[in-house]
Order: C-alpha cells, then sequence, then structure tokens
C-alpha cells in the first residue's frame, strides 16, 4: 500500500549502525560487530500533569507491543478513539533483541487490512519448506504451499521477520497524519503505576518523566506482557505449568547463507543429541535455537566462545567449515519457557491480550501470532460496543473466544514441549519408538512433533456464534473475487469496506421480497452491512454485489450448500444458513451480543 | 464411525500370535525389547486409528490394584 519513508523507517531500514555497548543491561547478552539500533520515539509531557485535570477516556490501551499496538491500529481503522500507553520509548526489547520471528497467514490477512502487509512481506522472508532431522538423517520435510489449508487466501502460509520491525511498521500508521486527525493518541514513557475500578470507571496512576498523574477509562485493555501489573492489581487467577526445558539462542548473519528452510533437529549430534531449530529472519539474520541440557549454566551456554564452538560444529557436522569471517553473531540469549493463562479473561473493565492473558512455549508460533488475533477480536466488538452498534454483553464473548483460543494453544505447545524434553523413562522410549518408526513408516511422521504452526483457532463457546450452523466459529481466508465493477477485489477488502460491521454475505439469486426484507434489516441494524455473491452467470439483484465465479468466497464461508454467511469484522464466521428467515435476523443479533 | 472396543475373543490364532510376538523379543536386551514394544504399540495404534477406540484402550489396558496383585496358587 504505502511505502512510508518517515526518519523512523529509514533508521530501522537502514544497514545496522554500530551499536553502543554501554545500552546492555543484561549480563547474558552480548552483540558483537553491529546490531540494530531501534526507533525511539519523543515523550510529549500530557496536559493533564499542567492542568491537574482527570480525563475519562472510552478505551485505554496499556502496553505498546505487538498486541496494544495492533489493537490500536484496528481501532483507528473502525473509527474509534483510544489512548496507548507504553512504559517504553521504542518499539522491541532494548538491547536489540528479537522475540517473535514468524507470523501466521491469519496474522498476516489482519496487517492486509491494517495497510502493513506490503511493508512486512518486502522486508521479511517468506518460507514453506521445513525439514525435520534425527541424528544426520532427515525424517521428514513438508512444503506448506501443498497444503490445501493455505491455499484460498492472498497471503502466503508464513512470513518470517523480527518483532520490532512488525511493532515499527504499527507504530508508524499509527503516527500517519496530522497529530490533530489522529484518532490513537499514543503515549510513550507512561507507567501505569496503580490501578483501580469500580461500577462506574476504572482509574489509572502514571508516572511519566514529567511527573505523575491520573486518568479515568471505560474499558482498559492489558497488553503489558508476562509480566503484567494488572494480573494482580484485578487479582487474576492463572493456570500456570513451569518444566525444566532450556534453551539458548544465537540470532547470526552469515556471508553464504543456508537455504531459505525451516530446518528442526530432534537430536541433533553436533548439540550433544538435543534439538536445534534454524529459522531464517530479514536483514539475512539466521535465528538458530539450541536446546540445552536442563541443569546448563545460563550465563555459560551464551558464552561467546561457547556460542562460536556449537556453531563451528554444527556446520562442520553440515559439512562446512566455518571461520569467524563467515558470519556475525547479532544477539545470543538464553532462555526458559512455561506455559499461562489468565483464567478469566475479562475482569471488569480490564481485557487481558496477548501475553499478559497467556504464555506459551515457542514451539509453532502461538506467542505472538494469538496476541495479534486477540487485539483483531477484542477490537471490533470494542468499537460495536462503543459506537452503540452492538449490546455491551458482545464484550463477553471475547472472553469465550480467547481463552478458548489459548487453552488450545496451551495444549498444543505443551505437547510438543513434551516431545522436545520427554521425562526418562517411558517418554524417551515412546519418542525413540517414534523417531525409529518416522524413518522408515510415514504413519509415524505424525507423531514427531517439533511444533504445530500458529493456525486460526476455534470458537466452540461463544454465544455471539451459531453453534448448529455449519462452519461458525471458524475463521475465513482472504480469498479473492471481483466487484462489481469487474475490478479484482479480496474478502478482506469487502470487510474494510463494511467498516467494523457484521458482513452478510448472500449467495445467488433471490427475488424482490426478499430484496425489499434485506434491504429493511440492514437499515434498523447498524451494525451490519449486506452483499450479494453470484456465481457464473447468476443475476444481480437490487443491492451490492461482487462476482464469485470461481466459488472461492463460497467455499472459505464453509457455505457449500448455504444461502448466507454472516462473516465478522475479524473475519470470522458467526453464523450460516439456508434460508433468510427469523434464524438469520436471531444470529444477527447474537453476533452483536443480543440474544439470540 | 467409532468402532466399539472389543474385548471378547477376536484373534485368528491367538497361540500362533503369542507365539510370534515372544519370538520377535528373542535375543532382545531389556531396554531393546521395551523400545520394540513401544514401536508395536505405535504400528498397532496407528491400524485402529479412531480416538475413542484408542482412548478405551488404553483404558482396559489399565488394570486395576487387585487385578495386578499376585494370584494364589
Amino acid at each position: 500500500m504505502t511505502t512510508n519513508t518517515r526518519p523512523v523507517a529509514t533508521r530501522m531500514q537502514t544497514t545496522p549502525l554500530p551499536y553502543a555497548a554501554a545500552a546492555f543491561t543484561n549480563g547474558y547478552e552480548f552483540t558483537e560487530g553491529s546490531g540494530y539500533q531501534l526507533p525511539e520515539y519523543p515523550f510529549v509531557a500530557p496536559p493533564e500533569i499542567a492542568t491537574g485535570q482527570c480525563k475519562r477516556h472510552p478505551i485505554v490501551i496499556v502496553g505498546g507491543g505487538i498486541t496494544g499496538l495492533t489493537l490500536a491500529c484496528v481501532l483507528a481503522q473502525y473509527g474509534v478513539r483510544a489512548l496507548l500507553l507504553d512504559e517504553d520509548n521504542t518499539v522491541g526489547v532494548k538491547g536489540a533483541s528479537s522475540r517473535g520471528i514468524c507470523y501466521a497467514q491469519k496474522t498476516l490477512e489482519i496487517f492486509r487490512r491494517l495497510g502493513i502487509y506490503e511493508r512486512i512481506a518486502v522486508k521479511g522472508v517468506q518460507w514453506s519448506v521445513g525439514r525435520t532431522f534425527a541424528g544426520s538423517d532427515e525424517v521428514y520435510s513438508f512444503d506448506l504451499r501443498q497444503q490445501a489449508t493455505h491455499r484460498l487466501s492472498q497471503q502466503p502460509p508464513f512470513i518470517n521477520l523480527q518483532q520490532f520491525y512488525i511493532e515499527g511498521f504499527l507504530v508508524e500508521k499509527l503516527l500517519e497524519g496530522d497529530a490533530k486527525d489522529r484518532l490513537v493518541d499514543v503515549r510513550w514513557s507512561h507507567r501505569v503505576t496503580a490501578f483501580t475500578q469500580n461500577e462506574d470507571v476504572a482509574t489509572l496512576s502514571l508516572t511519566t518523566p514529567a511527573g505523575t498523574y491520573t486518568l479515568q477509562a471505560d474499558h482498559v485493555v492489558d497488553c503489558t506482557g508476562s509480566r503484567s501489573p494488572f494480573r494482580a492489581w484485578v487479582a487474576a487467577s492463572v493456570t500456570a505449568k513451569k518444566g525444566d526445558d532450556r534453551w539458548c539462542i544465537a540470532d547470526v548473519r552469515f556471508k553464504n547463507p543456508p537455504p531459505v528452510e525451516r530446518h528442526t533437529w530432534i537430536e541433533a549430534p553436533f548439540n550433544e543429541g538435543r534439538a536445534v531449530w534454524q529459522h531464517l529472519m530479514a536483514d539475512g539474520v539466521w535465528r538458530i535455537d539450541y536446546q540445552m541440557a536442563p541443569n546448563a549454566d545460563p550465563a555459560l551456554v551464551s558464552r561467546e566462545d561457547v556460542v562460536r564452538e556449537r556453531l563451528h560444529a554444527q556446520f562442520s557436522q553440515l559439512g562446512r567449515t566455518l571461520t569467524p569471517d563467515d558470519y556475525e553473531i547479532v544477539w545470543v540469549g538464553p532462555y526458559a519457557y512455561r506455559s499461562e493463562c489468565v483464567d478469566t479473561l475479562r475482569h471488569g473493565r480490564v481485557f487481558f491480550a496477548g501475553d499478559s492473558a497467556h504464555v506459551v512455549s515457542p514451539f509453532g508460533a502461538r506467542g505472538g501470532n494469538s496476541g495479534v488475533q486477540d487485539a483483531d477480536n477484542l477490537a471490533w466488538k470494542l468499537a460495536a460496543v462503543v459506537s452503540g452498534k452492538a449490546a455491551a454483553s458482545l464484550l463477553d464473548s471475547y472472553h469465550a473466544e480467547r481463552h478458548e483460543a489459548a487453552q488450545h494453544n496451551v495444549m498444543v505447545t505443551n505437547r510438543t514441549a513434551r516431545f522436545l524434553r520427554p521425562a526418562d523413562g517411558a517418554e524417551r522410549l515412546f519418542r525413540t519408538a517414534a523417531i525409529g518408526l518416522a524413518k522408515r513408516h510415514a504413519f509415524a511422521r505424525q507423531l514427531v512433533n517439533t511444533g504445530r504452526m500458529s493456525a486460526p483457532n476455534i470458537y466452540t463457546r461463544s454465544a455471539a456464534c451459531v453453534a448448529s450452523s455449519a462452519g461458525s466459529g471458524l475463521a475465513t481466508q482472504n480469498t479473492p473475487f471481483v466487484w462489481a465493477d469487474s475490478s479484482p477485489g479480496t474478502l478482506g477488502e469487502l470487510l474494510g469496506w463494511a467498516q467494523g460491521r457484521l458482513l452478510l454475505l448472500v449467495f445467488g439469486e433471490f427475488p424482490l421480497s426478499t430484496a425489499a426484507w434485506l434491504q429493511a434489516l440492514t437499515t434498523t441494524t447498524p451494525g451490519l452491512r449486506c452483499v450479494q455473491v453470484l456465481g457464473k452467470g447468476e443475476r444481480a439483484d437490487a443491492m451490492e454485489h461482487i462476482r464469485d465465479a470461481d466459488g472461492h468466497v463460497r467455499a472459505t464461508c464453509h457455505a457449500t450448500s448455504a444461502g448466507w454467511a454472516l462473516v465478522r469484522p475479524d473475519s470470522y464466521l458467526a453464523a450460516t444458513g439456508q434460508h433468510i428467515d427469523a434464524t438469520l435476523a436471531q444470529a444477527i443479533a447474537a453476533a452483536l451480543g443480543g440474544h439470540a | 464411525m467409532t468402532r466399539e472396543i472389543n474385548l471378547d475373543a477376536n484373534f485368528q490364532d491367538a497361540d500362533a500370535f503369542y507365539e510370534s510376538l515372544l519370538d520377535a523379543h528373542h535375543g532382545l536386551s531389556p531396554a531393546q525389547s521395551a523400545l520394540f514394544n513401544a514401536r508395536l504399540v505405535l504400528v498397532m495404534a496407528n491400524q485402529l486409528g479412531d480416538s475413542a477406540l484408542l482412548q478405551s484402550c488404553l483404558e482396559a489396558a489399565a488394570l486395576t490394584a487387585a487385578e495386578l496383585a499376585p494370584t494364589k496358587s
């Protein structure tokens, strides 16, 4: 869409500048040669400090990471005002580390709607081939392009990119145009120090470089990450599980890079028989994750000479002699993971989203991707409620849907963790058995679990989705179609046109009486827009219509036989149905937080 | 369609299978035997495929403490 060349973007896109070593605060990290200089955003003293005024805001987002920034961008796109508070003045983590690296199709579709997808596609690296090894044998490989599940979308299965680039693109989107026209007020260097809420209002105490102040909010979204202070402030209970698996990341830039494929070793000979991950990011940087012994000393495993020795052993195993001149180490960091899920994602006026709501192991890229999808789920609901298009109870469906998603992601990632770090005894025995069989028999490759890649979650418990109808609670894909004026379009563009309203797609021709009924329905339902979807040779009736000659829209709406599909702004199906009748009106009411 | 677990006699030739099973373990160390059994479980589980049926098999294989107690002669 745009190639924005603000000063911020230029700084991030330039070949990395020499890194100021003094900025490092974490003792176990180091870089050499060049690192990243992250953009810094100016702190502006808020007027409230001088005036002493306590303003009330409809929506306050706390935390400007990938989740909070996505939420802010989606709200702005729906024309809704929000205040975003970030305790820092930059994106990413100081010290040039990257957290998330892998963005899934559903997330990319959301970024496309926000107008930053093209920048991500240009900057990031697309990949579809993954190979899994045990010892020096390839156990199996896959090519995501061959998988039917990803085929309908205009976006690829995955793009790899350092998380701070995505966050930077989102910030620039929010800062586009004149300050006075911006719907989201981004306030940097604002730390929330206290929080209270009652029936009427939420109150936040803030500390800034210019002093402290207080503000009020109708809705607060906690996007502060895994060390969220809100969990304690609202006494949120958390279900958690901690293991003893230890890893060490090395982000490395090679002069002669390896193939653009995801390689995973379950038992790498060059890592004492433990696992290794190898993934490409932007700027020719490779992320290599090494599984460590459970009792490994984090300081030792991330020491420069130890990292180099491991890297040389890895490439020598692959038949390549590496010298220090062949590569540079961009960043090193040891980590342990845990799984955590806040039991109730809504506490009064507070909504938990992203890592503050759930933390999972990195396997399958289910952290950042689910944060973005939390944000997209909550944004349209908040926008619809704040603008009076939906009932306040719609907000309860956020917990029903995204808690189910979080629990699913916890389950899936814990299963991978258990495969990768089996307990001694039977767990290790069965893994050895599965790997042994997988080398020879296709069936056993299903059991080899090096991460189940992030896919859209399914909502089965939400009052906003009509459970009895086909496809309800499933995500649609960004499929192509043809607009009435014969220009090419996509479902994402159609959702953009609906501007945060439900999209009722009616398939095929229908009589005049139905046209009148639908007309009346959209007139009386401000949260709804209606479009006729025409197959090959079908006649347009008196309303907005699109052409779906190949049936792609029909397919992604799981509407092979259905007469209509109700698509939500987050591209999920609320319901489908055969006939234009009272069941449709009930589905619309339910999807907008009313009673079915 | 889910198949019901069959805990009645279903072998075409129970004695022959039992003999083949023992033969397959012949000469294996305890560790090799355990690994062979693990592979066998996975191969057989894939034949069944059906999730509910597999779950029933796991339950059927878990004998109670009383059942595990040594039999009085």
